[in-house]
């Protein structure tokens, strides 16, 4: 083994690690060339570029929603020749929001994300962000066909900061055939609080209970709304930051008293925190009803056929008197400003695609999201799907009673997401006889308080 | 000048002396170089996975960030101060003893069992073997994921299996009550195939003899556990209640996928609290303090466990 002594094994690790520097070089050199060749090209024809512009999206959009999202997608990129939108699904809108914080100030980072509408403060008060009112004005977009309730929560001090995508609110489902079994009008859903405890009381026998809600803090905040009370201060954080939470008030003691009667009863169940697990519980028949998005529709609507007709009916509220409404749930897309401009110009025309009438429609019609544009209504496919599934009309007929007050236009504040943790854990606390509504309520109102006000310290103004 | 001449001349003599020094020193240096030429990797990745995250969490621990996990202002020990006057530190600690008693003891305890009966060489002993040490294929993730059916509130096949007997059903994760029980129950069976082969191993490895003069003296088959296979086998007992306690305290995965701490912070280990206050809130400054305080609390309990619990085992 002569040939092999130490001085060939050293030339051998020599040239390794030439190769290997080598191979760094040339990648340098080619990712510095790139934007210089690009740079003085793309303000002349962006439209005529040979390399597409890459647009990175990161949703939260899974399952059937999933892959309506990326039909949208498909279509877009088919259209547009000049631009490539790669959709990625970063996990659950929480995890997503959590990978964009961890991606801030580096490159990792997409083009745009779609952010839940809770997660607002937070986007804007990191700054990294381009608001979409500058691409409205630069252009002179036309945002008046769009759906003003659904304007009135994205925009803050005036200015849209991101634009709309997918919109939805809480709903009613029931089943009709349970209904009729056990005596009740199948075309007329409890309304309020009294009407629901009601009505599950009757429904509820052997196999079946009345009904089961998830615990899910947005419900919470939607039946705050639905009674016209503000969640936090400072005009429910929209007239300024937020200062103090609201959550210990008349609106959530008697919620969950109501809540925690039915619980007690045995007339409505307490499946846990995920709305999956209340909606696999009705489809199986085995509640009557339950509170859930108006994304599911399609997903309950179809896992309910041919076993039961599914009907659907406004969010209960307290006392049918009360003034109030629904807030707009859902998510909104966010364009960020880390990124080359012609970028994010892209994105901006990928954002008008998904806000026109026709993808609003056929979003509409395959998720339940109602569409941002009212234009949409007037697309023929639109009306078809209403008359075959009139379910979905609630919704919509939801948003536009909604009568917009500080109440319905949903609190703002920039902890909303450890907000809703403590609200579950406090909707928990009470059902399982642990804390009483008011002391359950008045804790987490003071957790969250002290929560926001350390956020209020750390963000400069 | 002389003097460098003066120095010139005897060189050839003084450097072949020198040379004889250096070539000691430069092989010994040369040694030394190729051990940590071998250490290096392990080097490298405890430094960069362990050492500087270790550093950094201290730096951390005296920082107060901001929503994007930025250092934002110095505060010295404040962060200690709150975490350890925090209720929620303490449940967080209490959660976590009960789970460690829940699991520790049962886990080894099953090991055994499960290794003592399937020690002897009957018809089907390999294939027991095989399915008893099954789980160790399995990771969290995947385990998670097949107890979480397993525990759906209304699909799932052990209520229906209690229905049978007449059982009302359980809320597995969604009862205060039980869930920090059946994510015991569900870390047990996860951890059983290791501990199982560790213990099977140690039991493989007593001599043969003992048992037959055992036999021989008349010592029954209780009697020749107690008092033959469990002193002989200490040392892997030893070793897999200081391991079972470490990862006990470090279980997280099964708890992120199955409760997320709830319900009601009933299976709020101290892990997950730190992961919640780190990466989901990002608040680095009180989830480093807490990291530390844990260390702390692991490297305690496992000299304690070195002290008293190993001189009890009996190495061979």
């Amino acid at each position: 083994m002569k040939p092999f002594g130490k001085k060939s094994l050293a030339m051998l690790l020599l040239s390794c690690m030439m190769l290997v520097a080598s191979g760094c070089g040339s990648n340098g050199a080619a990712t510095k060339e790139e934007p210089a060749a690009a740079a003085p090209e793309a303000p002349k024809t962006p439209a005529k570029q040979e390399e597409p512009v890459k647009v990175v999206w990161w949703h939260s959009m899974s399952g059937d929603v999933g892959k309506a999202a990326q039909q949208l997608v498909d279509e877009f990129n088919a259209e547009h020749k000049d631009i490539v939108v790669k959709a990625e699904y970063q996990g659950k809108y929480d995890e997503s929001l959590n990978k964009l914080k961890a991606s801030l100030g580096s490159d990792s980072g997409p083009t745009m994300i779609q952010v839940y509408e809770i997660g607002s403060r937070f986007m804007i008060d990191s700054k990294a962000i381009t608001p979409v009112q500058q691409f409205i004005d630069a252009e002179k977009y036309d945002t008046s066909s769009l759906e003003p309730n659904i304007l009135n929560y994205y925009t803050f001090d005036n200015k849209l900061y991101s634009m709309p995508f997918n919109t939805s609110n809480p709903i009613l489902y029931y089943n009709k055939d349970a209904f009729k079994a056990a005596g009740l009008d199948p075309e007329k859903p409890p309304a309020t609080y009294e009407e629901v405890a009601e009505a599950a009381k009757k429904l509820t026998k052997p196999g079946q209970a009345g009904g089961s809600f998830a615990i899910y803090g947005w419900f919470m905040e939607q039946l705050f709304a639905n009674q016209g009370a503000e969640l936090v201060d400072n005009g429910n954080g929209r007239t300024q930051p937020a200062n103090t939470s609201l959550l210990n008030s008349d609106a959530g003691v008697k919620t969950l008293d109501w809540w925690k009667k039915m619980i007690d009863d045995k007339t409505m169940l307490n499946l846990g925190r995920k709305t999956d697990d209340t909606s696999k519980a009705f489809a199986a028949g085995q509640i009557a009803m339950t509170l859930d998005s108006t994304a599911s529709l399609r997903s309950i609507v179809k896992s309910a056929e041919g076993k039961f007709e599914v009907g659907t009916g406004f969010l209960p509220k307290a006392d049918a008197g009360v003034k109030g409404g629904v807030i707009v749930g859902g998510a909104s897309n966010w364009i960020l400003n880390n990124r080359p401009e012609a970028e994010q110009k892209a994105a901006w025309e990928f954002i008008k695609f998904l806000a026109e009438p026709k993808s609003q429609a056929e979003w509409h019609i395959n998720t339940g999201y109602f569409p941002i544009t009212q234009k949409a209504y007037d697309e023929q496919t639109v009306k078809e799907n209403m008359t075959k599934y009139p379910q979905f009309q609630t919704a919509v007929d939801q948003l536009h009673q909604t009568t917009p007050s500080l109440a319905t236009q949903g609190a703002v504040m920039g902890v909303f997401p450890e907000a809703r943790q403590l609200t579950e854990t406090a909707i928990e606390e009470v059902l399982n006889n642990k804390k009483s509504s008011t002391q359950a309520l008045e804790d987490a109102a003071k957790a969250i308080t002290s929560k926001i006000q350390e956020y209020n310290k750390t963000v400069s103004k | 000048m002389e003097k460098d001449i003066s120095i010139a001349t005897p060189l050839p003599r003084e450097a072949s002396r020198s040379t004889s020094a250096a070539s000691l020193r430069t092989s010994r240096w040369k040694e030394r170089s190729l051990a940590y030429f071998f250490l290096a990797p392990s080097l490298i990745l405890f430094g960069i996975f362990l050492f500087y995250p270790l550093l950094k969490s201290i730096y951390l621990s005296l920082y107060l960030t901001d929503p994007q996990g930025r250092v934002a202002s110095f505060v010295g020990l404040d962060n200690f101060k709150n975490v350890l006057t925090s209720e929620i530190f303490y449940n967080s600690l209490l959660i976590t003893v009960k789970f460690i008693l829940l699991t520790v003891p049962t886990g080894v305890a099953v090991a055994l069992l499960l290794a003592a009966i399937s020690i002897p060489k009957l018809k089907l002993t390999k294939l027991f073997q095989f399915f008893f040490s099954l789980p160790m294929a399995i990771s969290v993730g995947t385990g998670s994921v097949i107890w979480m059916v397993l525990y759906h509130p209304t699909l799932s096949i052990l209520n229906y299996g209690l229905s049978l007997l007449g059982i009302s059903p359980i809320a597995w994760l969604t009862d205060p009550k039980w869930a920090l029980p059946s994510i015991a129950l569900m870390t047990v069976w996860l951890n059983l195939g290791f501990n199982y082969i560790v213990m099977l191993s140690g039991m493989q490895s007593v001599p043969e003899d003992l048992y037959e003069s055992a036999r021989m003296d008349g010592s029954g088959p209780f009697r020749t556990f107690f008092r033959i296979t469990i002193p002989l086998i200490s040392p892997s007992l030893f070793f897999i209640s200081v391991v079972s306690m470490i990862s006990a305290f470090q279980s997280f995965a099964q708890i992120n996928i199955l409760t997320k701490g709830g319900p009601m912070n009933s299976t709020d280990v101290l892990v997950y609290n730190i992961y919640q206050d780190a990466f989901i809130n990002y608040r680095f400054g009180i989830g480093s303090a807490q990291a530390l305080i844990l260390f702390v609390l692991i490297t305690l309990l496992t000299i304690v466990q070195f002290k008293f619990g190993e001189r009890k085992v009996h190495y061979q």
